[in-house]
């Protein structure tokens, strides 16, 4: 039997109708048409699939669906700014090579974004551990490192202006 | 030759602003009209006969459309020895043989129809151990081969070798002789992005396979095949490579779930997905081979190296894809790594009952390399000379001529290892030779190093080795490019994009790299050997240089007072003899060609084809690449003793790539191999019992994490400017990670004097080594 | 495909009534851990998850005299607890090891403890503080010793239905110092071993020791032999060594997929001591 389901996603409230067993990820990617986070494992072991619930990075394919009600979700196309401009952490990552095959960026974008919300100017030591859950397999994370330090400068600039 | 004006630089790729954004479309991410979802029912079993397959209950379940198994379908033979079949008939002969598949309205119905089929066996003795299976009365995996006729072996009917001089008689002479056995596990290629594809039939019977391949040709080629087996003689497929999620070698060969997804929209009349799941990618998707290596090396009292023996033993699983045929890529360093006059190279490939293993980064190049670095090591321990030493004064020089034959024309390996000896401060830190880290008990510092050859101007393996390209200019200058090589996150798209600017003379955001698609783009045979940038930029090359001939052409027809032109960024410039010079834009110039009476637009295409040969396998002696990629790692490692927990400290990699296209891409693929290399030499390793595998997730097949990277890595990009490159340009794909266990090894047993011989270096191995060694 | 129902009490009384109405029924709050076994099928699937979520009054953390950790609470909130973090550094140091941001940003303590992994990386650090679990069944409310809660590998001394409320821990006398050490093949793994110590040390006696070790029996445990030994003594060398010796005697560690008996056995030995090292202070 499928339940009702109320959330804000990326800033607009949106509902949709899902089973008890479906997941976050099944709702974004199924349901409501957002294909940017993508399923690595099944089983928050890789990090591929990291949403942002209420500020906060989940791991959506073991964010059971129904708990998102009157929460507020934020996946990779709600970064973008008007326009189409990518926001300061995706234009890092695309400027400093933090995206080879790009199937692991929506989920290291997002983990990104949540570690410099909580921590504007992080130890390179800080971010390797905010993206421990996070597994990349083609860039071996140095340039995916200097993507966000990257980012760090370009938010603060952002926020000076 | 004209000045470079974007190659060399650091330049972002143009396929990330999409892939940032969430808006690349993977197969994931793919849904065609009327697309049903397959699941496959895989052996319970290493080896049985199958008694029976029941459908029925999957056939009942709402939403399935059909059920398929070897009973109800055509026979479809796969590998290249077409010793598999994509459903299983009478017989499973390892834990992932597809017996049985469903097409389904959505993938949970499937899976649970997957579920009702009730598969009855009969276990047979099986064999998972290559020793074993070559014993006399080992159970057979296969009794009659592709052809019907009896086996009477497990050993495949493939024949590696190579023999140069007499090595008994280079033994003899030798001063220092040192033998070793040595062993890699399988690993797996772990891409993010899982396998999967999508097949459909339009009316015609004529099929469109979206697949996540490497070779989209060689797979046409395979799906042709297919069709004709299944009654379509005649019948065309097409293979469109949308983005990949990592390749790595997984797309190398055609996999019984891509027949099975043809068979399936053959039999439901729809559009069929097949994808993955992580369980099922490291379940039943071919992994690296492992190897087993005996290897005796000799050298005079100088250290000038006399002879290499090289055995090797191979579990192949059971059934031929890419890993039987490693030795290929094994015959370059075991002939090559360092100058060596008398060589000998012996494989055995053997069938059990173990998963088959197909290509992986680096093709065999890791698993001897594991051996021949380590071992040389212990010989120059055993001839009294500092391992920096001996392979400096064995080092390959430009110019000569290896015994397998390949031709080495550019060789920067001395200068990368001088790089590499300078900024591990070599000299210094193995002089302190065993010494503590006064304020962190038991824990020993130490450094190795190992270095690599490669092929770098492709690899050839096939009759052709050529790769087509296609440049189209349109009315704005813009250039539409048709290539059939494969962007798989490697960075193809944006060194050929730089490449076409340059060499061309329009700006990068004006090339336009079009969908890789057997219906549009010319043959390739595929991506692999590191081999996409050297011989798409190649061809572009030589495609724009006809290009530019033929606008210049046009500038003398339409400008005859003109002497001489150039096109830079999209701007023609039109130097006069007496008097100042023209500029015009590309693209007015191209509407003027076009819109005139007798028109024409411009485009070129190229079949580039390499300078290179087929060896002859048997003998190991051909020149199979048009140029060589040399390379040497350096490491420093602390090891707790109490512990045998290996830390790495910092790493060098010097590499002689030729030329650097784009520097951000190229240290991407360094940085990548160098992380896929410090997991193959500390603990990645697909375990199996009895033919299954026990680690099929990340929880229990560890990769790195950017924790584990957070080692400084210097890298030194020694160019050497290769003829036969584009731009001087070597092929970098897969050295960054031939040389990192090793180095680890070499760098594990200076601090501490153990020497493990077994992948990966895990701290109970170094823990039971120190044991041992007090 | 799970058939299973998704209710979402909000209240510990309606939590209650379902799982009562519900034979089979299990509870369910982060379920980083339940629903990869469920997805494996390593479990039979039940008729409902009941979900603690959304139960304010399991969510907070308390610091009047002893701490109360609702069983609701986040990891990542737990190790931020400026209580927690000034009292339980052990704890603080299990938890940041346990998993990802992703998965402490939704899993909880008592979800941890309650899964019962040999493994479980809060185990240790909670013995040595001599944590209680709250819990209310049927049978009515009662507090168990962390030290009993544990009965075997993925089982606990809870009764049917019983649900956790809390896990309580005081504060150690001052004077207490607390680590945690453990070891996976990479940072972020499950622990192959894994030691937790506390020690009450005035400068020249030991007066208190706790030490725990996880990852090396069927369930995390105590090690009251090792406490013996160091209780009374002055932790010098000779000491801290038989103390080390008593370790890996004392417990029963298994060659598993990760790693060996033996090794798990020299590496709690070599983090038993390396742990009494580092909180008496200087090498040893």
């Amino acid at each position: 039997m499928k339940v009702g389901l109320e959330f804000e996603l990326n800033g607009v409230r949106v509902a949709a109708m899902v089973a008890p067993h479906k997941r976050l990820i099944d709702v974004l990617r199924d349901d409501l048409h957002h294909p940017g986070t993508k399923e690595g494992c099944g089983e928050g072991e890789c990090g591929a699939c990291t949403v942002l619930v209420d500020g906060r990075a989940v791991n959506s394919c073991l964010f059971p669906a129904l708990e998102i009600e009157g929460r507020a979700v934020t996946t990779i196309e709600g970064l973008a700014r008007p326009g189409a401009r990518l926001s300061p952490v995706q234009r890092a990552f695309a400027a400093r090579g933090g995206v080879q095959c790009g199937f692991c960026a929506s989920g290291m974008v997002m983990s990104a974004v949540e570690l410099l919300g909580d921590n504007p100017r992080p130890t390179d030591a800080e971010i390797r551990h905010a993206l421990a859950g996070n597994l990349c397999r083609c860039t071996g994370y140095v340039q995916i490192v200097e993507s966000v330090r990257l980012a760090a400068d370009a938010v603060d600039e952002e926020q000076e202006s | 030759m004209r000045p470079r004006r974007y190659i060399g630089e650091d330049h972002a790729r143009p396929d990330s602003p999409d892939k940032v954004a969430g808006k690349a479309v993977y197969i994931h991410d793919m849904v065609r009209p009327g697309m049903l979802y397959g699941k496959i029912k895989f052996s319970e079993h290493a080896h049985a006969r199958i008694v029976s397959i029941d459908t029925s209950k999957a056939e009942r379940l709402p939403g399935v459309k059909c059920v398929i198994t070897g009973a109800n379908t055509p026979q479809v033979r796969v590998g290249f020895l077409r010793d598999n079949l994509a459903l299983k008939r009478d017989r499973v002969r390892q834990f992932r043989d597809e017996v049985a598949a469903v097409a389904a309205i959505d993938p949970d119905i499937a899976a649970e129809a997957v579920d009702l089929i009730e598969v009855e066996y009969e276990p047979l003795p099986a064999v998972f151990d290559p020793v074993e299976a070559l014993a006399p009365g080992a159970p057979l995996v296969h009794e009659i081969d592709p052809r019907g006729r009896p086996c009477n072996t497990n050993r495949l009917p493939l024949d590696y070798g190579h023999c140069t001089g007499d090595i008994d008689e280079a033994r003899r002479r030798s001063a220092f002789v040192v033998e070793g056995d040595f062993s890699t596990p399988v690993v797996q290629q772990a891409c993010m992005g899982t396998a999967g594809c999508i097949a459909e039939f339009d009316m015609s019977g004529n099929l469109t396979m979206w697949a996540k391949t490497q070779i989209p040709f060689l797979a046409q080629r395979d799906f042709n095949r297919a069709l004709m087996e299944m009654g379509l003689p005649g019948n065309n497929s097409r293979v469109i490579v949308p983005a990949l999620g990592g390749g790595f070698g997984t797309g190398l060969d055609t996999h019984c779930y891509e027949y099975i997804a043809i068979l399936l929209a053959h039999a439901s009349g729809h559009a069929v997905k097949v994808v993955y799941d992580r369980e099922e990618e490291f379940a039943y998707l071919s992994p690296r081979q492992s190897a087993r290596t005996h290897i005796v090396q000799g050298c005079d009292r100088d250290g000038r190296l006399t002879f290499r023996d090289v055995r090797v033993l191979q579990d192949n699983g059971a059934y031929a894809s890419w890993g039987a045929t490693y030795p290929t890529v094994m015959l370059v360093p075991i002939t090559s790594l360092y100058t060596v006059p008398v060589v000998r190279f012996q494989a055995e490939i053997v069938y059990t009952n173990n998963t088959y293993c197909q290509a992986m980064r680096g093709y065999g190049n890791p698993e001897v390399t594991w051996a021949i670095e380590s071992n040389l090591d212990d010989l120059a321990e055993a001839a009294g000379i500092d391992p920096f030493e001996l392979r400096r004064l064995n080092c390959n020089r430009p110019d000569t001529t290896t015994p397998m034959g390949l031709k080495i024309s550019t060789c920067g390996l001395d200068q990368c290892l001088d790089a590499t000896g300078e900024k591990l401060g070599w000299a210094q830190r193995r002089a302190a030779d065993r010494r503590t880290n006064g304020d962190k008990p038991r824990k020993r510092r130490g450094v190795g190093m190992a270095s690599l050859i490669h092929v770098g101007g492709s690899g050839k393996i096939y009759k052709s080795d050529a790769s087509g390209i296609i440049l189209k200019l349109d009315d704005y200058a813009n250039v539409n490019v048709y290539y059939g090589g494969v962007e798989m996150g490697q960075g193809l798209h944006s060194s050929l994009s730089l490449a076409v600017a340059d060499a061309l003379g329009v700006t990068p955001a004006q090339v336009h790299i079009n969908e890789t698609d057997t219906g549009t783009c010319p043959w390739d045979v595929g991506t692999h050997a590191s081999r996409g940038a050297f011989m798409a930029c190649n061809a572009a090359i030589l495609a724009s240089d006809k290009l530019r001939a033929r606008i210049f052409q046009w500038c003398k027809q339409l400008y005859p007072e003109a002497t001489d032109f150039d096109l830079v960024d999209s701007v023609i410039t039109l130097g006069a003899a007496n008097g100042p010079s023209k500029q015009l834009e590309l693209a007015k110039l191209l509407r003027a060609i076009h819109f005139r009476d007798d028109g024409d637009m411009l485009t070129e295409t190229v079949f580039y084809d390499p300078p290179n040969e087929l060896p002859n396998w048997k003998t190991g002696i051909g020149n199979m690449s048009a140029t060589y990629t040399f390379g040497t790692q350096g490491v420093e490692v602390e090891v707790d003793e109490e512990t045998g927990d290996i830390e790495i400290l910092r790493m060098v990699s010097a590499i002689d790539v030729g030329r650097v296209l784009n520097r951000q891409t190229l240290e991407g693929q360094v940085y990548g191999g160098i992380a896929q290399g410090i997991g193959y030499a500390l603990y990645e390793e697909v375990k199996m019992h009895k033919g299954r595998i026990l680690n099929p997730g990340f929880t229990d097949y560890k990769i790195p994490t950017a924790a584990e990277m957070a080692f400084p890595i210097d890298l030194v990009f020694v160019e050497t400017d290769d003829a036969h490159g584009p731009f001087g340009a070597k092929g970098v794909g897969e050295p960054g990670l031939v040389p990192t266990a090793p180095a680890v090894a070499n760098a594990v047993y200076d601090a501490v004097g153990v020497r493990i011989t077994d992948l990966p270096i895990t701290p109970e191995k170094v823990l039971a080594a120190l044991a041992q060694r007090d | 495909m799970p058939h299973y129902e998704y209710p979402r009490p909000t209240t510990l009384d309606q939590a209650r009534e379902l799982m009562a109405a519900t034979p089979g029924a299990r509870f369910i709050a982060g379920g980083t851990d339940l629903l990869v076994q469920l997805r494996k099928q390593r479990l039979p699937e039940p008729p409902a998850l009941i979900s603690l979520r959304n139960i304010e009054a399991l969510a907070s953390i308390h610091a009047e005299g002893e701490v109360r950790i609702g069983s609701g609470a986040l990891l990542t909130d737990i190790a931020m607890h400026p209580a927690v973090r000034a009292h339980f550094p052990a704890l603080v140091a299990s938890i940041d090891a346990l998993g990802s941001r992703q998965i402490r940003n939704v899993a909880t303590l008592a979800g941890n403890l309650c899964n019962a992994s040999p493994a479980a990386d809060a185990a240790p650090p909670l013995l040595v503080y001599e944590a209680r679990v709250e819990v209310i069944g049927p049978g009515g409310a009662r507090a168990i010793p962390i030290d009993e809660f544990f009965t075997g590998p993925g089982q606990t001394s809870l009764a049917d239905g019983e649900v956790v409320t809390a896990i309580a821990i005081a504060a150690p006398a001052a004077g207490a110092s607390s680590t945690f050490m453990r070891k996976g093949r990479v940072k972020m793994d499950l622990a192959i071993a894994s030691v937790a110590v506390l020690l009450q040390w005035d400068g020249t006696r030991c007066t208190r020791a706790r030490v725990a070790a996880g990852s090396v029996a069927p369930t995390p445990l105590r090690l009251p032999e090792v406490e013996g030994m160091l209780e009374g003594s002055s932790l010098d060398d000779q000491t801290i060594e038989r103390a080390a010796g008593l370790a890996r005697a004392a417990i029963r560690p298994i060659t598993d997929l990760r790693s060996t008996a033996d090794y798990r056995r020299a590496l709690v030995g070599v983090y038993v001591k390396r742990a009494i090292a580092s909180l008496r202070g200087g090498a040893s």
